[in-house]
Formats: C-alpha cells, sequence, structure tokens
C-alpha cells in the first residue's frame, strides 16, 4: 500500500525467496550476513540451497563464481563495503571479467549504518561498480521497486550489483515491471530537472514539494537502474528544462552525479548540479541527524535544489 | 612402466611447446610452467575426465590454474591434448592471441577461469566443486597453485570453506619450486610448513617430489587422500625443470631469453622428445 514503511531487507529477502521457489538455480550465500538480509525463511525451508562460509567475503566472491560455472545463481547478500570494497579484485575478475551470472547485493547501503562507524558505510559503491566493465548497478528506490529489481537482477545473465538500505522506507510506487537500464518520469516539470536514485527517493520527493511551493516546477526523475545510464531520458529532459540536479546518498563523484554530468556534458551541455556526499570521511550519528549534517535531508535538498534554479 | 614412460614422453613434448610459444614472444612465465608441467601433464592425459572435442562437457573435470602466470604450461598440455592446434601457440603473447600471458576462458577451449591475480583460484575451485555436487555430477576439480601466493589470504578462506564442506573432489597441488621473483619463497614470506597448515585446516596432505612422473601417478591414484576431507599435495619442484641452465634460477621466473639462450632451450627439449622417444622406439 502506497506510504506504507517496510523493511528494505526483509522485502528483499522474501521476494528472492519467492522467485527461488520458481526457479531452482538460484542459490543463497551468507557471510555471516543471510538472516540479517532477509534470508531466515530461506535457509530453514532450503537448507541446501542456502551456504554459510562465515566472514570471508573475497572468499565467497570467488565460491559464487565458482557456482555459477555450474549452472546456479548464487546470491550474495551483505553490508554493503564488505562486497563491494573488501572484495573488491574478486568482483572484478571472478565476476565481471569471468562474466558470472552472480547477484551481490550490498544492504545497508551509503551511510544508513550511521552511527555505527566510517567503516561501515559505503558512499562509493556505484562508483566503484559501474568500473566494472558489464556489472549493471542497480538502486531501487522503494519496498516495490526492491522486489521487481531483485526479479529483474535475476532474470539477467551477467553479474548484477544491487544496493539497498537498512531503515524502514515507504511505498511510493504501484507494482510495475522493473526494465534494467530505464529510469522513469515520476513528475512532470519545466524549470529544474532532478534525478535521483535508491531509497533516498522518498526524501527528494519531499524536497521537491518543497521547492515547487516556491513556484519552481520540477521534472523529477527515478533512475533505479545507476548503470548503465538511461541515456536517452537524462538527454530528454536536460533538454526540457535547461538544468539538472542529481541527489544520491553517494560521493558527489563517481556515482549518478557524475553519470548525468557525462551524458549531459557529451549530449547536451547544461549546468548540472551534483547533491551527494563531499568526498571525505563521513561523520557518524543517528541517521536523521546525519542527513541533515549533510543537508540531505528534504529541507537541506530543497534549499540545494532553490539555490541553484535562483 | 609403460603408462609412467608415456607420461613423460607427453611431459617432453609439452616442454618443448613452452620453448615454442617462447620462440614466438620472445619472453613468458618460464619457470613455474616448467616446474609444473609435469602434473599438469599427467592430470589431462591420465586422470580427468575430459573430451576436448566438448570442452565445456557437463560432467567433465575441472582444471585450474591459480598461479595464472604459469599458463604456459596449460596452453602447452591443451594444445598436446588437442583442444586446439598447436600453430595457435605461435600467437602467444600477439595481439588479440587467444593465448595471454594469464588465461581468459573465454578465449580459449579448456579454461575455466581468468585467474592471474594470485589467490583467486582455490575459492573459485570451491565454488565449482560445490556446485558440481549440489548438481549431482561426477565431477573433480584440480588445481596447481604456486607456493609463492600462499600468503595471499583469500587462499585460507577457501581452505577453510573446502574443508567445512567436505569438499573431497577438490584437490589442490602446490607447485612448491621453492623461488619466486624475488629470491626464495622461504626469505620472503616462509609458509612452511605447508602441508601441516593445510592439515590444520582439516585437509589431507600428502607430499611428493611434482617431477617424478611415478609419483605423480602414485598419488593421482591415491585421490581422494581421505574421504570427507579436500585433498593437499604438496609437491617439491624445480623452476624451469627441463632446461638446465634454467633449472633453480630465480632469473627464469619471466624470462626473456636472447638467441643463443632460446636455441639452446630448444634443443635441449627436442633432444629430450628424441630420447624418450627412441627409448620407447615411438
Amino acid at each position: 500500500m502506497i506510504g506504507e514503511w517496510k523493511d528494505p531487507r526483509k522485502e528483499f529477502g522474501r521476494a528472492v525467496g519467492e522467485l527461488a521457489e520458481q526457479d531452482e538455480r538460484i542459490v543463497v550465500l551468507s557471510a555471516d550476513s543471510g538472516k540479517s538480509a532477509g534470508f531466515g525463511e530461506f535457509a530453514k525451508k532450503h537448507p541446501d540451497r542456502y551456504f554459510e562460509f562465515g566472514i570471508m567475503e573475497q572468499g565467497v566472491t570467488g565460491i559464487a563464481s565458482g557456482l555459477a560455472t555450474t549452472g546456479k545463481i548464487p546470491v550474495f547478500c551483505a553490508i554493503a563495503p564488505f562486497v563491494t570494497c573488501r572484495n573488491y579484485e574478486m568482483f572484478r575478475n571472478d565476476l565481471g571479467y569471468m562474466r558470472q551470472n552472480v547477484k551481490i547485493v550490498g544492504r545497508n547501503g551509503g551511510f544508513t549504518y550511521s552511527d555505527l562507524g566510517t567503516t561501515h558505510h559505503s558512499l562509493e559503491d556505484y562508483a566503484i561498480m559501474r568500473m566494472i566493465p558489464g556489472v549493471v548497478v542497480l538502486a531501487p528506490q522503494d519496498p516495490t521497486e526492491i522486489r521487481s529489481a531483485a526479479k529483474a537482477m535475476l532474470e539477467h545473465e551477467g553479474p548484477v550489483y544491487m544496493r539497498i538500505g537498512g531503515p524502514k522506507i515507504p511505498v511510493l510506487f504501484e507494482d510495475r515491471p522493473f526494465e534494467i537500464g530505464k529510469g522513469a518520469v515520476l513528475q512532470e516539470g519545466g524549470d529544474v530537472t532532478v534525478v535521483t536514485t535508491g531509497y533516498i527517493a522518498s526524501v527528494v520527493m519531499d524536497a521537491v514539494r518543497k521547492v515547487e511551493k516556491e513556484g519552481v516546477s520540477v521534472e523529477l526523475i527515478g533512475m533505479p537502474t545507476v548503470w548503465p545510464a538511461d541515456r536517452e531520458l537524462i538527454l530528454r529532459a536536460a533538454a526540457k528544462t535547461g538544468r539538472v540536479v542529481t541527489v544520491e546518498e553517494h560521493y558527489e563523484v563517481g556515482g549518478l552525479g557524475s553519470i548525468v554530468s557525462e551524458v549531459c556534458g557529451e549530449g547536451c551541455p547544461v549546468p548540472v548540479k551534483r547533491i551527494g556526499l563531499p568526498l571525505a570521511y563521513c561523520t557518524t550519528g543517528p541517521y536523521d541527524q546525519l542527513c541533515a549534517n549533510y543537508h540531505l535531508d528534504a529541507e537541506g535538498i530543497a534549499r540545494s535544489i532553490l539555490k541553484f534554479v535562483r | 612402466m609403460e603408462r609412467i614412460r608415456y607420461l613423460e614422453w607427453k611431459a617432453a613434448r609439452c616442454r618443448r611447446n613452452v620453448v615454442r610459444m617462447v620462440e614466438a614472444s620472445h619472453h613468458g612465465h618460464l619457470g613455474g610452467a616448467l616446474s609444473c608441467i609435469d602434473v599438469v601433464t599427467a592430470l589431462y592425459f591420465d586422470k580427468m575426465k575430459v573430451d576436448p572435442k566438448q570442452p565445456r562437457m557437463e560432467t567433465r573435470d575441472r582444471f585450474l590454474l591459480s598461479a595464472g602466470h604459469k599458463c604456459m604450461a596449460q596452453y602447452a598440455v591443451l594444445a598436446e591434448r588437442g583442444y586446439f592446434p598447436k600453430e595457435v601457440l605461435d600467437t602467444y603473447g600477439q595481439l588479440g592471441s587467444p593465448l595471454p600471458g594469464h588465461p581468459d576462458m573465454h578465449k580459449l577451449p579448456g579454461i575455466e577461469a581468468n585467474t592471474g591475480a594470485l589467490g583467486h583460484g582455490m575459492s573459485i575451485a570451491a565454488g565449482i566443486a560445490l556446485g558440481c555436487r549440489s548438481q549431482g555430477l561426477p565431477s573433480n576439480v584440480y588445481v596447481v597453485t604456486g607456493d609463492g601466493e600462499l600468503p595471499e589470504g583469500s587462499n585460507w578462506e577457501a581452505a577453510s570453506a573446502a574443508s567445512y564442506y567436505r569438499l573431497d573432489h577438490l584437490t589442490v597441488f602446490v607447485d612448491n619450486n621453492g623461488l619466486q621473483i624475488s629470491g626464495g619463497v622461504r626469505d620472503v614470506m616462509d609458509m612452511s610448513p605447508i602441508a601441516g597448515r593445510f592439515g590444520a585446516f582439516g585437509w589431507a596432505t600428502a607430499e611428493i617430489d611434482g617431477n617424478d612422473m611415478s609419483q605423480i601417478v602414485g598419488v593421482l591414484d591415491r585421490l581422494p587422500l581421505e574421504s570427507g576431507k579436500p585433498s593437499l599435495v604438496l609437491m617439491h619442484t624445480v623452476k624451469g625443470k627441463g632446461l638446465s641452465f634454467a633449472e633453480n634460477q630465480v632469473s627464469c621466473h619471466f624470462w626473456s631469453p636472447g638467441e643463443e639462450e632460446l636455441k639452446r632451450a630448444v634443443a635441449e627439449t627436442d633432444a629430450a622428445v628424441d630420447r624418450l622417444e627412441q627409448e620407447a622406439g615411438r
């Protein structure tokens, strides 16, 4: 139901569990991470398809590659930095270079593990994952999209990285098919385009409402596929409004902001404002306070958009 | 005895194939290729259920060269076994060759993994072994690692997992030639006792002379060394084995020979093949 708040990890685990009922090739790998990724039920129901390895993300990434060569579709979900940074070379060579049909899911992405500390933040995952040729990078924006993205991810042949968050997020969308590589216009407008991705979308929608109250008409685009970019959609919106803002819980460099800048720079040079995190080790604290501190709450995002357009 | 002689002859022909690749490119990771080539030969010609005409046959046994830089050994054996024409060996190191300096599964039939970054092979192999068992496939999985790559922590992650999952159809051969690019392995980072460490991780272990075909065949016939445990075969080998001037020389780790040295390598490997053929009346 629209507006209902749901746990993204449970939604993800449940979605994969349901899809696995239809497809026996799907196996779940855990680095002491499966149950907190919502796979508790799956582990009980399918002990022969649930592999626990303890905390060894590099090893599990290689093992996933090997399993995939035998026709399995391994799904490996753990805390985002440990399945992106920690195992990066295994991701690059064993999954990317070997073109393996493995699905890696980073949970508690961005700085949703707010007060736990910077080691547990993941603010570069979009950037480093899209640097591995052939890897699809997904960041679904609400619980409904988590479910549809999980389905698309499992149907896609090849390595996929998907980032989900941790805290509950509201349902924003009715169920609809998820097409990898395609974004969607969430709201039409004429003065400025705002492009966002991931679970911050609901906050961005709040921010856009605030901006519109100030008399600025916003074209809002949701981009649940970070990479490969939906160039056509970006260029069409850039041409329409003449200026673009990107919002993401990620470093300003390397992620959605960079992607949109690259696309616009080549195809429709317009001013682009990137809203995200500065390239620094970010501080810690309660999640809502952290968002406010980095101007990534609705008020902060609205202020940044208004400053850019005025 | 005929079995041993046959494999020695094949290994000699494979050593000649290695030199042929260096003739084409004038460089290559020679030393490690020659130290491990006897076991690679024995696996492909004596042990593994493989079909060069169906390199992706589902029930095949799998071989992974974790020490991907030793790929000239695998290329030499795959060519000898009929996976691809020997003329392809002459493209080694050339632009767009299916024989890059570290193997690529999408370029050459018979390659199971894109190794080269060290410490990856055992994890991938453990995954293959787990997947084959889960699929009900009869496949065995064999890996050659270098002794110099053992400090990579990912090896020990894989070693734990293979033991925990009782992957007794997985065998790892450590090519213990004792030398790496900076010098003696035990001086660079001493991982001894190698067999003892694997034993402590729950593996069954054996030690052999890895350049003695009768010992290689002897251990292959005993696999798995122990039911319910992955097998570790510590092979004491000689870097550069088969070339008199290269044996036990760090300088042959990556070899860029001059013309004279190359001629000598051709002559020595040719002579080894000739001698074995004469002895066997081939």
